[in-house]
């Protein structure tokens, strides 16, 4: 599952699957804007069948937050 | 989007086609929230309809419209629809030739035509998409346009408003779509309503009937069956749906 997120991150943010470090943060991928962000959470919540909360969109700011937050939906990470 | 049960924004509901369009949510079972700049329409509306929420607003004030869409959103919950059919229809040329010489079109009446059919509907969804987002609510925003988006000699202002707002749908359905908000026009063309006959003489409308394959205006009715298909059609998205008669083509 972990590796699918960082599928997920690599295809939409068109970057090496290799960059996709836990450290990897909104603030360091030039590409990685709001509406980047509003696109990955879309395609997270329709391939993992979940729905995620404003709260937690907007604390999804690095690869180690999403994943955090995906753990507490029962999504392995 | 079914529409029972729905939260709907309609602006300019108090009187003609938004008048027609809240009557037909309401036979939809909608709950209906009408915000209006007109004291006296809203009254009468109210008269009529007691459990539609009515609220006065400017729609050209930013913080008027936040505070009022705030407001109805504590009343009846997540908006799910918002339909931006207030406007104010103003016709001037550029330039026009006088006895004086020449008379450029009113700077003030160009900002208040911009503000009333533009600024309006920036302000009107940035306030509810926000909630939308924010509450993850899945909504329809319909933006009332006009055939005279395409250019409209005499109606300078009017149409750059109105063309203003066919790009805003198209912006917004691209930045919105993912989220689950579905954002589209609807664009009469000369339609019988009390605003087409204050605003114009009957010898112009009868050049403009001349114009019109089908050689008749368009009823309210028929603007507002194409209003609520755009809401009901879930694959409706970033267009606008021309209902003109065939005028522009």
């Amino acid at each position: 599952m972990n590796n699918k997120i960082n599928i997920i991150l690599a295809g939409i943010l068109s970057i090496p699957l290799d960059a996709v470090t836990d450290e990897l943060a909104m603030k360091d991928v030039e590409a990685w804007d709001s509406l980047k962000h509003m696109e990955l959470i879309a395609t997270i919540e329709e391939t993992l069948s979940i729905q995620l909360t404003f709260d937690e969109i907007v604390t999804m700011q690095d690869v180690a937050a999403i994943k955090k937050v995906l753990s507490t939906k029962g999504v392995e990470c | 989007m079914e529409l029972q049960s729905k939260n709907v924004i309609v602006t300019g509901g108090a009187r003609g086609i938004g008048r027609e369009l809240v009557e037909k949510l309401l036979a939809k079972q909608a709950k209906v929230c009408v915000f209006d700049i007109s004291r006296p329409g809203l009254e009468q509306l109210h008269n009529d309809y007691p459990e539609i929420d009515c609220v006065e607003c400017d729609l050209t004030d930013h913080k008027m419209v936040e505070m009022c869409v705030s407001g109805a959103t504590e009343r009846i919950g997540a908006i799910h629809v918002l339909v931006n059919n207030a406007g104010f229809l103003y016709s001037e040329p550029l330039v026009k030739l006088s006895p004086t010489g020449i008379l450029k079109h009113d700077p003030a009446m160009w900002e208040k035509t911009i503000a009333a059919n533009l600024n309006s509907v920036f302000y009107m969804t940035s306030s509810v998409v926000e909630r939308m987002i924010m509450t993850r609510t899945k909504g329809v925003i319909v933006n009332i346009s006009s055939v005279s988006a395409c250019g409209n000699a005499g109606q300078s202002a009017y149409s750059a408003a109105k063309a203003g707002v066919n790009a805003l749908t198209a912006v917004w359905a691209k930045e919105l779509g993912m989220m689950g908000v579905r954002v589209a026009s609807v664009a009469p063309g000369f339609t019988n309503t009390e605003s087409t006959n204050e605003v114009m003489n009957q010898a112009n409308l009868q050049e403009i009937l001349k114009r019109v394959p089908l050689r008749r205006l368009g009823k309210p009715g028929e603007i507002v069956d194409g209003i609520i298909a755009v809401i009901e059609n879930d694959f409706f998205n970033g267009k606008v749906f021309e209902l003109d008669g065939g005028l522009v083509l």
